[in-house]
């Protein structure tokens, strides 16, 4: 059973419900200046408390808002670009394998002295080509991790309400900063003949 | 006796990679009536149609992971007697031990190589 307390503004918060940090903050700066209104020279010491309390949830958001600097894309593209290194060295794997097959097809027509050593050659290219796999599976893991930190982090930054919002942008990085993206992701990578079009008609005085 | 080099084996591993590597060395084995799956869910589907004489899983695949399909072959009275060899980054201890509950016939560890793959072969086979 979850206990319900009453809040500042007479509404209730249960046991286990997430409480905004800036919720909780309006109830404390709330807190303060009544305890202000009281006049009692024994309220001090609380006041004192409580604003020391209170400086630390400020500072406590401003970190928080800092996580996310590269805004909420920001995990899902580095997981983004881990995957494609799975999907670059599967194809780099394949392209290998391609390789030996036709070393060994090219073998059934040479002295089985030869063809013994290049066949013995290509066993070794299939088994180092184990390789994707298990990066694969590693990078996979990884992957996973940082979606599980994502999850948390989003979390967090619902908790410390707007505040986040306004500052989730970090600093805007520099224009040539901002050209550094390379490699794309295949889905979103020009081909060549795309940038030889753009190429022709882009006027490098405009 | 000689072993029949003629059996249907069946492959199964997520990684496209992996089924290309399988099917290179079980060819460089002479090993050249090879099915491929990419999941236990797959394997097992084609298996009730046409059931082979080998399987060899990878065990980490989604939906069905090898283990599942292991477990599925040794409950189903048509396949149960199939010879199974795991082929799996999976190494830990309890890994091997939840194998072999389950019934596998032998366990590989990525990565491997081809006279591995050969011997577990033979071995499952008694040897030959």
């Amino acid at each position: 059973m979850n206990a319900a307390i009453i809040v500042p503004d007479g509404g209730t918060q249960r046991a286990g419900q997430t409480l905004r940090i800036d919720d909780a903050h309006i109830y404390l700066d709330r807190l303060i200046r009544e305890l202000h209104a009281l006049g009692s020279e024994k309220k001090q010491p609380l006041v004192s408390v409580l604003e020391y309390v209170s400086f630390h949830i400020r500072m406590t958001r401003e970190e928080i808002a800092t996580l996310k600097p590269g805004g909420a894309s920001a995990f899902s593209s580095t997981a983004d670009e881990l995957e494609e290194i799975v999907n670059e060295t599967a194809r780099a794997a394949n392209e290998i394998m391609g390789a030996a097959e036709c070393v060994e097809a090219v073998a059934m027509g040479t002295d089985p002295k030869t063809r013994e050593a290049l066949q013995a050659a290509a066993t070794r290219i299939y088994e180092a080509s184990a390789f994707q796999d298990i990066t694969g599976q590693r990078i996979t893991k990884v992957v996973r991790a940082l979606q599980h930190i994502e999850s948390r982090v989003d979390a967090l930054t619902r908790a410390c309400g707007d505040a986040i919002a306004a500052s989730n942008g970090g600093t805007a990085p520099s224009r040539d900063e901002a050209l550094l993206n390379g490699p794309q992701l295949a889905r979103n990578a020009a081909t060549q003949s795309e940038i030889d079009s753009l190429f022709d008609v882009v006027d490098p005085t405009s | 006796m000689s072993l029949n080099k003629n059996m249907r084996v069946m492959i199964v591993d997520d990684y496209n990679t992996m089924l290309r590597i399988l099917r290179n060395l079980l060819r460089q084995l002479d090993f050249n009536n090879v099915e491929e799956a990419t999941d236990g869910e797959e394997a097992l589907a084609i298996l009730k149609r046409n059931p082979a004489d080998l399987i060899i899983s990878d065990w980490n695949m989604t939906p069905m992971t090898g283990l599942d399909l292991l477990r599925h072959v040794r409950a189903d009275a048509q396949l149960r007697r199939t010879p199974f060899i795991m082929v799996t980054a999976e190494s830990k201890t309890e890994n091997v031990i939840a194998a072999k509950q389950a019934g596998v016939s032998n366990y590989i560890v990525k990565p491997f190589n081809a006279e591995t793959l050969r011997a577990k072969i033979g071995s499952v086979f008694g040897g030959q």
